[in-house]
């Protein structure tokens, strides 16, 4: 079933094209990538989605609901904006209290959902302290609990992670990931953390220059960009001077370095010839060390990277 | 889990309650308004006591007294309630909180409503804060019934326009700090005709300068009941344009507000 569907959404500001010709869409219960470099149009494209920035071209559906009932999608929403703001004067328990009742809450039940969702973002400790109070870290979690508090069908999430240490990182992926397997939410992520990606998305979007440059899975958008892949030979530490000889010489080969983190290694970036497997490849860059009687000790080919692919397609235009 | 409703539930409290209800909160607990309203009541202490006990400039007659007491609530009182419409919306765009307010599925309309009804409680508190030195002020001279009924009707009509006033500036605003500048501004010129002098206020002219700008109107409204002692009918054309104002802004501010409670750009439903 599907939880979003864009249409040659277009968003203008005067003469400026932010957002153009945005068409996808996003199953029920799957994680969304939305990858971009600044100013690639992700925020615009999921305030159109939520309803906050009307598209000057286009159609969408959230939840199921025409893009015309933009008082119904946000019922169905749950929304972390980029840097959204925070009233410093409220306790985390009132704000989110505060947007519970703009849900529709009794007092009663506002405050038990409160109660919650501080629980569920790790911040029951601190219900209690104005938000002025809180790290970043902190107020994204808040941030989350809030875009939480109607139990939403679909969850838009603007650069969650955005400003925060590995640790905050690691902690805000981790109570994503939770609540999507808890809940089944469809979650549109927009992030600059591209591992992460891999690890969470079940598909990716990249967007630049307001435009969809590649969509699909991780391997899908990899085979896209056709970005290079890389391989790691161990060798002798004496012969490594000559490995790496023969290797820059091989025709296979479009980059050979001595890897810093571990003596002995060396790193191939194999080259992209006629768009043959990797793994022939592999076997001429091997041949080629076998030819020049160097001792193999190890070796292993490493898939190309989603951050290479994000390069190619990003870079490229 | 206890999760708020998909659809709107029978019976929950609406949404412009909850938003003036949480802003009443912001305004009045966060300390800003309680502050002004304590400035505001030592304001009046220093006017009621020299007015009332200092020989030397206790040059006005009680009812008069009374009046200039009244006069100085509905102004300051009124004044406090412009800022705070002012900063309604262009304040939660700068410190940006309004996108999570305009991510719930409250209308524009009720957001503004609950912000226009938060800014007025300004008004409400400045004129409770006046009871006590009006009764003071005019105890034994039978004027202080008059002074707190009109004071307070054309006082909230007053303040209805203003707030009303603030909060369209607020909208439309690039910043909060232009937002309370130009209010500011706009008020300093409606009250700007109450300082001619008496010849420029006679004739014609003059006479629809003072009807026509809803603050000096309802000045000259209060002014003859409480000093002259007219009766509440006898000038009650002059009533005219602050309810004219005040309907008309109240009305222009919800529609503007459906449409213009925002970020640059956006949604205009």
């Amino acid at each position: 079933m599907t939880a979003v569907q864009a249409t040659g959404i277009e968003k203008r500001y005067g003469s400026l094209v932010a957002v153009s010709d945005l068409t996808f869409t996003a199953e029920r219960g799957e994680i969304l990538g939305v990858l971009g470099p600044n100013g690639a149009g992700k925020t615009t494209a999921i305030r159109v989605l939520t309803t906050i920035l009307e598209p000057t071209r286009g159609t969408f559906s959230v939840a199921g609901l025409p893009h015309t009932k933009p008082e119904e999608i946000r019922r169905q929403i749950g929304v972390l904006p980029e840097s959204a703001g925070y009233p410093e004067r409220q306790t985390g328990q009132e704000f989110l209290r505060y947007h519970a009742r703009l849900f529709g809450c009794s007092k009663a039940d506002a405050r038990r959902l409160a109660d919650e969702l501080l629980a569920e973002v790790g911040l029951s400790d601190r219900g209690g302290s104005l938000i002025a109070t809180y790290s970043r870290g902190m107020r994204q979690r808040l941030g989350i609990a809030r875009a939480l508090v109607n139990d939403p069908r679909v969850l838009f999430l603007d650069e969650p992670t955005l400003g925060l240490d590995p640790a905050g990182q690691r902690q805000i992926l981790n109570t994503i990931r939770r609540v999507v397997e808890e809940r089944g939410s469809t979650v549109l992520l927009s992030t600059h953390l591209l591992g992460e990606v891999e690890e969470l998305c079940s598909r990716v979007l990249i967007l630049n220059r307001g435009r969809i440059v590649a969509q699909g899975t991780v391997s899908e958008i990899v085979r896209q960009a056709g970005a290079p892949r890389s391989a790691r030979l161990r060798v002798a530490t004496e012969d490594l001077d000559r490995a790496l000889a023969a290797l820059t010489g091989a025709a296979v080969v479009e980059r050979a370095e001595v890897a810093n983190d571990q003596l002995g290694w060396l790193t191939v970036t194999l080259g992209r010839e006629n768009g043959r497997p990797s793994e022939e490849l592999l076997s001429d860059a091997l041949r080629t060390l076998i030819d020049a009687r160097i001792p193999l000790l190890s070796f292993e080919l490493e898939g190309a990277r989603l951050s290479d692919a994000f390069l190619a397609m990003t870079e490229s235009q | 889990m206890t999760v708020a409703t998909e659809t709107a539930p029978r019976g929950a409290t609406r949404g412009w309650l909850v938003v003036a209800g949480q802003e009443l909160r912001d305004l009045w607990l966060g300390g800003r308004a309680l502050w002004l309203s304590a400035a505001f009541g030592l304001l009046l202490s220093v006017t009621a006591y020299l007015v009332a006990t200092n020989t030397d400039l206790n040059f006005l007659e009680q009812r008069e007294s009374v009046n200039v007491t009244m006069q100085l609530a509905i102004a300051v009182g009124t004044l406090l309630t412009l800022l705070a419409a002012a900063d309604a919306v262009s304040g939660e765009r700068e410190r940006g909180t309004l996108e999570n307010l305009l991510l719930t599925p409250v209308s524009r309309r009720e957001l503004a409503i609950g912000k226009l009804l938060a800014a007025l409680s300004l008004w409400l508190a400045a004129f409770v804060v006046t009871i006590p030195y009006v009764w003071v002020l005019g105890h034994g001279v039978g004027v202080v019934g008059d002074a707190l009924v009109s004071g307070f009707v054309v006082g909230t009509i007053l303040a209805i326009f203003l707030a009303s006033l603030g909060l369209i500036i607020s909208l439309f605003a690039g910043s909060n700090r232009i937002s309370l500048s130009l209010s500011l501004f706009l008020l300093l010129a409606l009250y700007a005709p109450t300082q001619l002098p008496a010849g420029a206020k006679r004739g014609w002219a003059g006479d629809l300068l003072l009807r026509v700008n809803p603050l000096t109107a309802g000045e000259h409204y209060i002014g003859k009941i409480l000093v002259d002692a007219h009766s509440w009918s006898e000038d009650i054309s002059w009533l005219v344009s602050p309810i004219v104002a005040a309907v008309g802004f109240a009305v222009l501010a919800t529609v503007l507000g459906s449409r213009f409670i925002r970020l640059p750009g956006g949604f205009q439903r």
